[in-house]
């Protein structure tokens, strides 16, 4: 179902261009063109924050900041096995989309805890990685209150996920 | 936090400091190059729905919703956000990336403090409602699941609730901030 749904979209804005009389050729070009310069500016604060996500998880931080949060995590109902993912999460979307693989080959694709994570990565995002690619062409050095709400919002959407999956 | 991962390394294994830094900026070059890929095709396509006036159609669809949460007199902007809330919602993040940079472009203020908009927009781009998470339904269908799609119902109750959690608490701040400000 959901693989129609990218040809459907690309098949009707073209219609509905050729329609309105836009050159598609043209523009489509003319838009395609300025990806190259927004690449470009974004690479710096990329580097950067991967950077410190290896170093992170290389330093095994990660993990032992998973052991030492498990109580926490055990009280809000997440259970341990999804600590590292609920914490690298908002640093990697590739990092944790492949504990996700690892986690639904391990614990069998149907399981509780592969219907938790499933859950807990499609309703949270990568908050560190957008914010700063959002970020990287203007010139704001003061973020305020974004980040912190962000990241409530996503622990109570993992306890959530972990309370529904339990239920449904 | 970094300075604190350098330290654990200087323990655990100095050795890893310099390759796992460059192996992570080789990283970063390797998946800049398929974003940069990736962008070409859907800035094509914005630029499509752009000059065709789709955009501004669903703007308008959208705009008493954009209208109460980020309070903009900015049509152009508007019509980013909009699409950008659209395709996060489809779960085409690598769609919704170049709006959301374009859209905070836009409402920059060149202060160096986000502006309250700036802020909504990092905040629903970090809950957005999910119709379709496309990704993992396919991740868990090629690892044997018998009913990939049963992650969905969940997956859009757990959004709503965070999406609307993020709308109330950056109204929230606001207040608490303007209040501040004003004394």
């Amino acid at each position: 179902m959901s693989a129609y749904i990218i040809p459907i979209l690309f098949i009707f804005i073209f219609c509905y261009s050729k329609l309105k009389k836009v050159q598609v050729y043209d523009t489509f070009v003319k838009g395609a063109k300025k990806s190259i310069p927004l690449v470009m500016d974004i690479f710096p604060y990329i580097v950067a924050i991967m950077i410190a996500v290896s170093l992170l998880r290389v330093s095994g931080i990660t993990s032992l900041l998973a052991d030492i949060t498990s109580p926490v995590f055990n009280l809000l109902g997440i259970p341990k096995e999804l600590i590292e993912l609920v914490l690298l999460r908002p640093f990697t979307g590739s990092g944790s989309f492949a504990l996700l693989g690892n986690i639904l080959k391990t614990y069998g694709a149907d399981s509780y805890i592969s219907r938790c994570a499933c859950v807990i990565l499609g309703c949270s995002e990568t908050i560190f990685y957008v914010t700063t690619v959002y970020i990287s062409g203007t010139k704001i050095k003061k973020l305020l209150y974004a980040i912190p709400v962000a990241l409530i919002c996503s622990l109570f959407g993992s306890i959530i996920a972990c309370l529904l999956c339990r239920i449904i | 936090m970094t300075v604190s991962a350098f330290c654990f390394l200087l323990w655990t294994g100095p050795d890893k400091v310099l390759p796992s830094m460059i192996e992570a900026s080789n990283f970063t070059l390797h998946h800049i190059a398929e974003l940069c890929g990736v962008y070409a095709v859907w800035l094509g396509i914005l630029e499509l729905v752009e000059a065709s006036g789709l955009g501004e159609k669903l703007a308008h669809f959208l705009h008493p919703i954009i209208k109460k949460l980020f309070k903009l007199n900015d049509s152009e902007a508007e019509r980013l956000i909009a699409l950008n809330i659209s395709a996060n919602m489809l779960g085409l993040g690598n769609a919704a990336t170049p709006l959301g940079i374009k859209a905070a472009k836009k409402l920059d203020d060149g202060s160096g403090v986000a502006s309250q908009a700036i802020i909504m927009l990092i905040v629903l781009n970090a809950t957005s409602i999910q119709l379709l998470p496309t990704t993992i339904i396919g991740m868990r269908a090629s690892n044997g699941s018998t009913s990939a799609g049963d992650i969905i119902i969940p997956t859009l109750i757990a959004t709503v609730l965070t999406c609307a959690l993020g709308i109330i608490l950056v109204k929230a701040f606001q207040k608490f901030y303007q209040k501040r400000k004003g004394l």
